[in-house]
């Protein structure tokens, strides 16, 4: 019992420490934020683009780009500062925490600024009012009216959005399910998971447009201040920025420029959907397998290198070496990686501005070294002791007997494990697509949306992945083999 | 003669157990110890004090004249080339062929270049008779033939001693005669020996003492003609006689 206590005291120790080291120092007392973006030449705006019309990717020439309203807002934005627009991607809940963290400069992703949300985001001024609509299936269509007639069904949204909260206080009864990507919510909604789902009217408008077997229903929720509108999210403090950035926004709204964003933004999701075959988007799951591939392989080879020295250090007699490899394996394996991957991203992007592939890496590769070091601490104890004594009693200093026999054969007995850690790697990394790493899961929602199909690309990713993880059992099997010594 | 090995007042406890009581021993160099005795009478832990795989817990192990109970990491793992160990597991490197095996200590300890490596690690396997073994693994080798290549592996480092721990105890009975061979040829050219074993014979005709040891002490010593015609301890005799009737 005394040891639980101790290395638990051990563990939350070190996450304090981190925390306090942690606690942001940049207490906004001189607001220099206009500043700032003039002097790095450059505006970062944060946005989740599956929501057209304000944001969406299309294809052109092999690339994926994100464009819509709010894209075009940017630019005039950025082009009034006289500084380039850098378009940062990620779902729609990293979006204020990357704003927090110094990721991203401004927020533009259909957001409303909501009295909850005022408390730790600066808003702009309004640049686009809109409705709530609810999309629903068109065969079904004649059974809704607005949003009384969801009494007692199941609605979905966005986690984290205005139309969320609207769903589960406005509607008498409703199931409000959330998720993260609108074309999931689509096809929660095809597969009759929720009976409708609620979203901005330009939204909703694009995508019944796309989809023949859509249909929308005004939601005529009772919005307060705020809950149809929408707005860009600053840093709390920011007022000199916000200042400046709200000298567009009246031009935006005194020249009604909403509306020839709306058209453009209209026009390529036109050609966006022209052509919905897999093969067209080639190019994005190529780029997804990409990333993935290197992001599992540079894992691999720090989850093993790393993993190596953690092992050693649980397997030292020092007591303190010990303790903290033990503490690191134990802590690490009961977090789940999603959190890790954040923890990385925002966490130490506190400190240190690391773009998302390294935190991705950084964070699955120390994952993967605390499950490697377990595997490598029971290959170590699995080659007999008389390995050991015969190469000490030969003269072999103890470096070069674990490196020469014993870690050689101690790796042909945990191949077999070490493999499924690998192969599990793969399917694993794709959890660095919540912080807007380009891997294949973040590419297959890309492709979803640009489609507007949901099924098929999920079916392709499926492939894809099988196609990697059989692969690479295959060539592990074939090392197997050439380690048999018999 | 000079001393090779002077054992004084050795003792080792595995917890609150005694496995050796305050041993003494002399070994001279070119003399051939054969260690007999009961099973669980402390023989292996005795051998393996001496090489320090075991830490003894009180006394000394002298061996050409520095103490190794009294030196670090370093220095210890210097005298430990010149001692040859060879187990009752054979414990060949299974990762290895057999050449690799041998050439192994010479190279890493001795960085001795592979070349040179490789004309010594021949000349021993073929002094053991396993030439045509060179390149194969050692799981495909018999048991006899695995003890040899463990001789020739400790023999590659050219030791002054050598320590065998129950060499034969492992092996199917017709196999011991080679390894025997293999021993008494080493014991003919001189090759300073400690021997644990059971094996009767062996120690009448080679060995120039015989050790018999039981209950972690050394109950007898003398010559083999001594120790096994005209016994003088109980325990001896006793032992002794089991070992004829068997």
């Amino acid at each position: 019992m005394r040891k639980v206590i101790l290395w638990l005291s051990l563990v939350l120790g070190l996450i304090f420490t981190g925390l306090a080291v942690a606690q942001p120092t940049q207490a906004a007392t001189v607001d220099n934020s206009l500043q700032e973006v003039k002097d790095k030449g450059t505006l970062v705006m944060g946005t989740s683009p599956d929501y057209p019309p304000y944001e969406f990717l299309v294809n052109r020439g092999g690339k994926d780009r994100v464009v819509g309203m709010d894209v075009d807002i940017a630019k005039k934005i950025a082009k009034d500062l006289h500084v380039k627009l850098v378009i940062k991607q990620m779902s729609f809940d990293s979006l204020l925490v990357a704003l927090e963290t110094h990721k991203v400069d401004m927020v533009i992703s259909g957001m409303s600024p909501t009295p909850a949300r005022k408390k730790s985001v600066d808003f702009s001024k309004i640049y686009y009012r809109g409705g709530q609509s609810i999309v629903v299936n068109k065969t079904d269509a004649k059974l809704y009216k607005d949003k009384n007639s969801f009494a007692n069904k199941t609605v979905g949204a966005q986690t984290g959005s205005i139309q969320y909260d609207l769903g589960k206080k406005q509607i008498k009864n409703s199931t409000v399910k959330g998720l993260d990507k609108i074309t999931d919510l689509i096809l929660a909604l095809k597969s009759n998971k929720v009976q409708g789902v609620i979203m901005e009217e330009p939204t909703a408008q694009a995508y019944v447009e796309n989809d023949k077997g859509l249909a929308m229903v005004n939601g005529k929720f009772h919005l307060g201040d705020g809950e149809n509108n929408t707005a860009i999210g600053f840093r709390k403090g920011s007022t000199s920025l916000v200042n400046e950035v709200n000298k567009s926004v009246d031009q935006i709204t005194s020249q009604n420029l909403t509306k020839q964003y709306l058209a453009d933004a209209g026009s390529y999701m036109k050609v966006n959907t022209k052509n919905t075959s897999m093969w067209h988007y080639a190019g994005y799951f190529g780029k997804g397998v990409e990333y993935t591939l290197i992001i599992t392989v540079i894992s691999v080879f720090f989850g093993i290198l790393l993993g190596t020295l953690f092992a050693l250090m649980r397997l030292a007699h020092n007591p303190l070496v010990h303790s903290v490899g033990v503490a690191y394996i134990e802590f690490v394996r009961g977090t789940p990686l999603m959190i890790q991957v954040m923890f990385v991203y925002f966490g130490i992007g506190l400190f240190i501005n690391i773009p998302a592939l390294t935190a991705g890496i950084i964070a699955v590769s120390l994952n993967s070294a605390a499950y490697v070091a377990e595997i490598i601490r029971g290959g170590i104890n699995s080659v007999p002791i008389g390995q050991t004594e015969a190469a000490r009693s030969l003269g072999l200093s103890k470096n070069q007997t674990f490196s020469s026999v014993v870690f050689p054969q101690a790796l042909k007995n945990i191949w077999p494990a070490l493999g499924n850690e690998f192969v599990s790697l793969i399917k694993e990394s794709s959890i660095v697509s919540i912080i807007g790493v380009t891997d294949l899961i973040y590419q297959l929602k890309a492709v979803q949306t640009a489609t507007y199909k949901g099924v098929l690309p999920i079916v392709v990713a499926m492939i894809l992945y099988f196609i990697m993880t059989f692969s690479l059992s295959k060539v592990l099997n074939h090392f197997e083999r050439r380690m048999r010594h018999e | 003669m000079s001393k090779m090995i002077e054992i004084k007042g050795l003792s080792k406890k595995f917890g609150k157990t005694e496995v050796l009581k305050d041993l003494n021993g002399t070994v001279e160099k070119g003399q051939v110890i054969c260690v007999i005795g009961p099973s669980g009478g402390g023989k292996s832990t005795f051998l393996r004090c001496l090489n320090l795989l075991e830490q003894p817990t009180s006394g000394q192990v002298t061996f050409e004249d520095s103490d190794l109970t009294a030196l670090n990491e370093g220095q210890l793992n210097q005298l430990r080339e010149k001692m040859g160990m060879v187990f009752q597991s054979f414990n060949l490197f299974s990762n290895m062929t057999v050449i690799e095996n041998v050439k192994l200590a010479p190279m890493k300890v001795k960085s001795m270049s592979s070349d040179d490596a490789q004309t010594l690690a021949l000349k021993l396997l073929d002094q053991v008779g396993l030439k045509e073994k060179a390149d194969v693994y050692p799981a495909s080798l018999s048991g006899g033939q695995q003890q040899r290549v463990a001789i020739a592996r400790a023999l590659a480092m050219n030791p002054d001693v050598m320590l065998f721990d129950e060499p034969t105890s492992a092996l199917d009975p017709e196999m011991v005669g080679e390894v025997l061979k293999v021993m008494q040829d080493l014991a003919n050219e001189g090759m300073t020996m400690v021997v644990v074993t059971h094996e009767m014979g062996f120690a009448k005709n080679v060995a120039d003492q015989v050790w018999f040891m039981d209950g972690g002490v050394f109950a007898e010593k003398g010559t083999p003609t001594e120790i096994f015609d005209h016994p003088q301890n109980e325990r001896t005799q006793d032992f002794l006689a089991k070992i004829l009737e068997a």
